[in-house]
């Protein structure tokens, strides 16, 4: 492993002292207003029998509630599948990731979009289309499985805990590889030269040098995407709770749903507790990194180093092509045909139509809701990046006594179910004392963004300054730049990929945001999320694959227009 | 204009009896301000339901008056009206909710009474408005078989013929656990037929999820042959699929849709006037001819097509507010 240990003085964030003190503490102040009240709401909440602003008395009844055996084994059941889930979604990712950076397979370019393209498929499409693919009574892989071995036992079941599995791992890949693609394509090679002219197999050098240096990525990206796992219940709610899985956020989710009374005090308990497991687990991962550099960006120009597989390069190709038709082809191909016939699933000559797409075209609600969302979108992403940013500098290249705090304050949101801080959201916006009314507009909607995505901007900007050598910063700094203009033209210049990928995943992760969403939105602020739901609910799973559709044709433009962004910034 | 507290004050004094004519001029005076408020927001409880937005255009039509709808799940709309009402920020007018959840809502104190309405009267029985709610619609609750699976000899008759062997583990069903359709089955029959009809249910092993558009499809499939209870207003959205509605000969469990005005609603004219347009004939017409029960009697022959045949079921009987905890908990036990 290589490790450097940093000495290097904590740089000024401003001219003077005082500027830069001004300037965390707004920073400060900005994160206890989007993460830490919310959550102190969400205590309250947990402390008392009725919601804020109601009447009613103080006590532990909600945590006494949750200690129970049936909560234990749930918990158990949780960690387990987030952890097989993750595991398994890691090792996928790393080697999609690998062989799109590193190798010589053709048409890696287009490949590395392709795999991505999971990400973006509404989960509860490709539910349908697993399930329908899938389930034993009449799935259509267990029908030719019958057809091809004349065996009656179904050779695959959805419905259980590989099948939760399975439909989470569809999200977590290409997440994953999102996240850690970028790690694998800027890396000096001189480091895992000097490991094989030392003497090292390639493998020993993947495994000590080329995986060791990405630790502060991996690591990250294996919590986000584990806790993530923990927090996530579409799968676990379609697939598991029919046949007796259940999680903690499905338990949550029962709580709030499906009693007679919304049970909140047990339901944000339940969701402190879980938020408490899970910073525990960030804890470990700050002692994993603590005090080790991983700079793998210096001064010296590189080009990573690509394998050269030989013949190889059309399995690795091959590898690609199958996940990509395995977890897009065969979802977003029945979105497509679907959207063509009146009934989702049904193919019939009779019920070919084009209904739908008429639909969805005079739906002014789709429209508006287009529109909201996209402003919402572009903004958004742009300011929780570019908050992510700032704070990630202050965590990685400072040494100010304030960024622990920062960091804690940074990662809550996103231990915290999202169906519970939307809560926290709601009771934070519309009882806020002063004369500024956020609740009902759709700034309300935007800060609940921006609060969501600070983690993984936080994460995805960390990861990508903690590569980035010190002299390249104090060379622009020693030449007499600003600290805004190093900050602007050396650093976010520099991590420029990792900036487009964060900002593409967090657009996304506002296009389908539903939680806070539904709690938060007006009339003439809806959101897409909150119009899809509604035409799902109405049935209308046509006009809903058209309105993936066209999210997915979002991403491709996105996508390109990312990449060929950071081309023309790489080769300037 | 009229003031929100004018408008209550109205409200207690219509309980003294007016004459006619005197009705009328009151009516005429919340009509006029109704149409200065301009607006009326409504929250609705049933998402997606795709009558409320076309009764919304006509009230638009009839009066000029701006309809708008906010939707979201029972559970988190009620956490919204009792955080506005908390916070004073109260956004919303009219409630349009299922009548449990509406009844555990008057018990908090979340509407305030809408006074005497013109059309307040016509529901016939058992549906009646009161000082605060009006009954809009109803759903009931069928079975959907799927046709070419479950011959016509087989076909469920009774809610009893669930229990028949033939359907172990072939039964698609609404969960019985959680709030909804499965949650009226459940204390109705349970009401009808007691508990022992349950514990054989669930030795037939059914498998429940709260799933509903997901569940049709199943059905015409053929992965599952039998789906209960099904709502019965959706068969006319599945022209064209291998599915059958049959109506167990006891009746149908159902549930009931009621219209209520928030306390310290921003529009409280436009409210009344809405509420009082839900029970009008060119409303009720619009639910009956989606195919759910009306709560004005005598328009079921003004209904044309096939929801003809569904607006007058015959009906079993509903939830009971005060057993709701009760029965989620016996469900549970009984369906683990």
């Amino acid at each position: 492993m290589a490790t450097v240990e940093v000495t290097h003085a904590a740089p000024a964030l401003g001219s003077g002292r005082l500027a830069r003190d001004v300037a965390l503490g707004l920073l400060v102040a900005l994160l206890l207003f989007l993460t830490a009240y919310p959550l102190a709401m969400l205590v309250y909440g947990s402390l008392h029998t009725t919601p804020p602003g109601e009447a009613g008395t103080f006590n532990l009844d909600g945590y006494a509630a949750m200690a129970t055996r049936t909560n234990a084994i749930v918990l158990l059941n949780t960690v387990v599948l987030s952890l097989v889930k993750t595991g398994l979604a890691m090792a996928l990712a790393l080697f999609l990731a690998w062989i799109v950076a590193r190798t010589d397979t053709p048409y890696r370019d287009t490949l590395e979009v392709l795999v991505t393209l999971p990400f973006y498929v509404p989960p509860i499409l490709t539910a349908m289309a697993w399930g329908m693919l899938a389930t034993p009574k009449g799935g259509l892989i267990n029908i030719a499985w019958s057809a091809v071995s004349g065996s009656r036992e179904p050779l695959v079941n959805i419905y259980s805990y590989g099948g939760v599995v399975w439909h989470m791992m569809q999200y977590s890949t290409p997440f994953l590889f999102l996240l850690m693609v970028g790690a694998f394509k800027s890396m000096d090679p001189a480091l895992e030269e000097s490991s094989r002219m030392s003497g090292a197999s390639a493998w020993t050098t993947f495994r000590r040098v080329t995986l060791g240096l990405m630790l502060p990525v991996t690591t990250s990206a294996f919590l986000l995407s584990f806790i993530r796992g923990v927090e996530s219940f579409e799968s676990a709610l379609i697939f598991g709770s029919p046949v007796g899985i259940e999680v903690i956020t499905t338990e949550i989710y029962h709580l709030i749903h499906h009693t007679n009374r919304p049970d909140y005090q047990q339901a944000t308990a339940l969701a402190l507790f879980i938020m408490a497991l899970m910073f525990a687990l960030v804890a470990w991962q700050w002692r994993l990194l603590g005090g080790r550099s991983f700079f793998t960006v210096t001064g010296k120009g590189y080009t990573p180093r690509v394998a050269r597989l030989g013949r190889w390069r059309w399995a690795t190709f091959a590898f690609c092509m199958l996940f990509f038709v395995v977890t897009v082809v065969l979802p977003v191909g029945q979105l497509i045909v679907s959207s063509f016939f009146k009934f989702f699933g049904f193919y019939r000559w009779s019920m070919v139509t084009t209904d739908h797409y008429a639909s969805v075209w005079n739906n002014r609600l789709v429209w508006r809701a287009l529109g909201n969302t996209l402003l919402l979108g572009v903004l958004g992403a742009t300011a929780t990046m570019v908050l992510g940013g700032l704070i990630a500098y202050v965590l990685v290249r400072t040494r100010f006594g304030v960024r622990r705090a920062l960091e804690v304050l940074a990662w809550l949101p996103w231990m915290m179910p999202g169906m519970v801080l939307g809560v926290g959201f709601l009771w934070a916006y519309a009882l806020m004392p002063g004369p500024v009314q956020l609740y009902g507009t759709l700034w309300a909607l935007g800060l609940a963004y921006v609060t969501l995505g600070t983690p993984l901007a936080v994460r995805t900007m960390a990861g990508a300054f903690a590569q980035l050598a010190l002299d390249l910063e104090e060379c622009s700094r020693v030449h007499g730049a600003a600290w805004w203009t190093t900050f602007r033209r050396i650093l976010l210049a520099l991590a420029w990929p990792a900036f487009a990928v964060g900002w593409i995943l967090i657009f996304f992760i506002i296009l389908r945001e539903l939680s806070a969403s539904i709690l938060l939105y007006s009339v003439g602020n809806e959101v897409l999320s909150v119009v899809v739901m509604r035409l799902w609910t109405e049935g209308k799973a046509g006009q809903v694959s058209v309105i993936a559709l066209v999210m997915l044709a979002l991403v491709f433009l996105f996508r390109f227009a990312e990449r060929r962004l950071v081309r023309t910034h790489l080769r300037s | 204009m009229l003031t929100r507290r004018a408008v209550l004050g109205g409200m207690a004094a219509t309980v003294v009896a007016r004459p006619a004519w005197a009705q009328d001029a009151d009516w005429k005076k919340v009509v006029d301000a109704a149409k200065k408020e301009g607006k009326v927001v409504v929250y609705n409880g049933a998402v997606g339901m795709p009558v409320l937005p076309k009764v919304g255009a006509a009230f638009e039509g009839k009066y000029g008056i701006r309809f708008e709808l906010l939707e979201a799940r029972a559970s988190e709309l009620r956490e919204r009206i009792c955080t506005e009402q908390a916070s004073g920020k109260i956004l919303g007018d009219v409630s349009h909710n299922g009548s449990t959840t509406t009844a555990l809502q008057l018990a908090e104190g979340t509407f305030q009474p809408h006074g005497t309405l013109p059309n307040g009267k016509r529901p016939v029985a058992p549906f009646a408005t009161d000082d605060v709610r009006i009954p809009i619609y109803v759903i009931p609750y069928g079975i959907l078989v799927n046709s070419e699976m479950v011959k016509a000899a087989d076909e469920p008759k009774s809610w009893k013929d669930l229990l028949n062997p033939r359907w172990k583990g072939k039964l698609l069903m609404d969960d019985m656990r959680a709030l909804g359709g499965g949650a009226v089955f459940f204390m109705v029959t349970h009401r009808t037929f007691g508990k022992e009809f349950h514990d054989k249910l669930a030795e037939q092993q059914p498998h429940m999820n709260r799933d509903l558009r997901g569940n049709f499809p199943r059905v015409a499939r053929g992965e599952y042959p039998v789906y209960a209870p099904f709502a019965t207003p959706d068969i006319l959205e599945l022209k064209g699929l291998p599915v059958k509605l049959l109506l167990p000969a006891e009746g149908l469990p159902y549930v009931r849709f009621d219209g209520a005005i928030f306390k310290g609603a921003p529009h409280p004219n436009a409210a009344r006037l809405f509420l009082d347009f839900l029970l009008s004939d060119e409303a009720q017409l619009l639910y009956g001819g989606a195919g759910y029960v009306m709560t004005v009697g005598g328009l079921e022959s003004k209904v044309s097509g096939e929801a003809k045949t569904l607006a007058q079921p015959k009906l079993l009987g509903t939830t009971d507010p005060k057993l709701q905890e009760e029965m989620l908990k016996l469900a549970k036990a009984i369906y683990k």
